[in-house]
């Protein structure tokens, strides 16, 4: 079904500085409050305030935990593999920006 | 409808074991997810391979896959003979809600899904639609011009009858100027609906470039290689430089030597702090191939005394 002639839809870019709370992260990623705790604990994710309901995030992490579940479901890793996996990602993500600036300065 | 070699998919063997199989499909997978793989086409092999895990992977999808595939090959126009399940039946799990599988798959392997059960009815229920996530790739132009552009999304859906289908929906999205590669856009109820009196979810879209012929980007700030005659180089000039917002007019200080950056300043990528533009200069040599040049470089040779291999020693 093609919406034709349908509004444009006008986003907003999610900044790093807006917050999002756990249960607000749980409902959009469709995880349990535990799997969230696990990904704080193995230091995937950041979380400020003190613990459980006080929680908050900044809401680029809806991006990060979303991928964090693909990455479970589809590879079937463990929390660890997961932690990992995604600390290796912003690695490359890193380098490859670097690599990128340095193509600019051959 | 093309007929799918899982096999050729999986690079496996017919004769594979279950073992095999699963080693197999671990390793492609991690090799094409897309989150791990950036590449174009990295997403479509990921999911041409868990279809093809998930008959193969599954000993009673195999054995009739085997069955119906003897006298086919990949590619060849094919539709299944009626009733060709009969006889086996599947106790596994139906096909997973949140995929959209091949024409082939839907038509071969439908049947599971007519048996799966529509969400009970009775009690009022609520609750928030999911959020989704996809990616957009975008063009640097529209990051500057705040383009709109259309995407088309794949959406399964439970109907009333319980029956999975998936849904061609095509969004208009107005590209916020300014984002950045790796930033995420949001828009607000484009998620799935929600139940009850609860809002649908949002849809999250993770922001790519689509690589750009003239300029390479770094965060906010983008990278442009000029090209210069050795005499702007050397004695300085004015040289007109395109911007993805305009040409202008960029000063090259004398003495300039290759790969000098030149930075114009809040011409990157637009923001409440913008990006800057670097100018790269390439000096370009011109060829020696007329009298009167050739005389150019021969005058060069003799007035400077210039050793470009000075460091080496003598």
């Amino acid at each position: 079904m093609t919406e034709k002639g349908s509004p444009n839809h006008i986003p907003e870019i999610v900044e790093a500085g807006a917050t999002v709370t756990l249960d607000e992260l749980c409902l959009s990623c469709k995880v349990e409050q535990e799997w969230i705790l696990e990904l704080v604990e193995h230091g995937a994710i950041e979380a400020f305030g003190h613990s459980g309901s006080d929680w908050q995030f900044s809401h680029v992490t809806i991006v990060r935990v979303a991928k964090a579940k693909r990455l479970e479901r589809d590879l079937a890793l463990n929390m660890p593999g997961v932690a990992l996996a995604l600390e290796l990602l912003d690695e490359i993500d890193g380098l490859r920006a670097r690599l990128k600036a340095a193509e600019g300065r051959r | 409808m093309e007929f799918k070699d899982y096999y050729a998919v999986l690079g496996i063997d017919r004769s594979a074991t279950q073992d095999e199989v699963k080693r197999a499909y671990r390793k492609l997978a991690r090799k094409f997810h897309p989150d791990v793989n950036k590449e174009e086409g990295a997403e479509e092999k990921f999911k041409e391979i868990g279809e093809a895990f998930e008959v193969i992977g599954d000993p009673e999808k195999r054995a009739a896959y085997d069955q119906l595939g003897k006298n086919w090959k990949s590619g060849q126009d094919f539709q299944p003979p009626p009733d060709w399940d009969a006889g086996f039946e599947f106790s596994g799990a139906g096909p997973r809600e949140d995929r959209d599988y091949s024409d082939f798959f839907e038509q071969v392997f439908a049947g599971m899904r007519q048996r799966q059960h529509a969400p009970r009815g009775g009690a009022e229920f609520h609750a928030r639609g999911e959020d989704h996530h996809a990616r957009i790739m975008v063009d640097l132009r529209d990051v500057f011009q705040g383009a709109t552009r259309t995407i088309s999304l794949r959406v399964p859906e439970i109907d009333q009858s319980g029956h999975l289908n998936i849904r061609d929906r095509t969004l208009n999205v107005k590209i916020p100027k300014g984002v950045s590669e790796g930033q995420t856009i949001r828009l607000k109820g484009q998620g799935s609906p929600g139940m009850g009196r609860l809002p649908a979810g949002d849809l999250y879209l993770e922001v790519s470039f689509k690589p750009d012929q003239l300029y390479r980007v770094s965060g906010r700030d983008l990278y442009i290689d000029l090209p210069i005659a050795p005499w702007e180089a050397a004695l300085g000039a004015s040289v007109k430089t395109p911007t993805p917002a305009g040409a202008v007019m960029l000063k090259i200080p004398p003495n300039s030597f290759q790969g000098r950056e030149l930075r114009i300043r809040g011409r990157g990528i637009p923001a409440a702090e913008p990006g800057d533009l670097y100018a790269v200069l390439n000096i370009v040599l011109p060829p020696a191939d007329t009298d009167k040049a050739k005389k150019a470089y021969e005058d060069m040779a003799r007035d400077l005394a210039f050793d470009p291999r000075a460091k080496f020693g003598a």
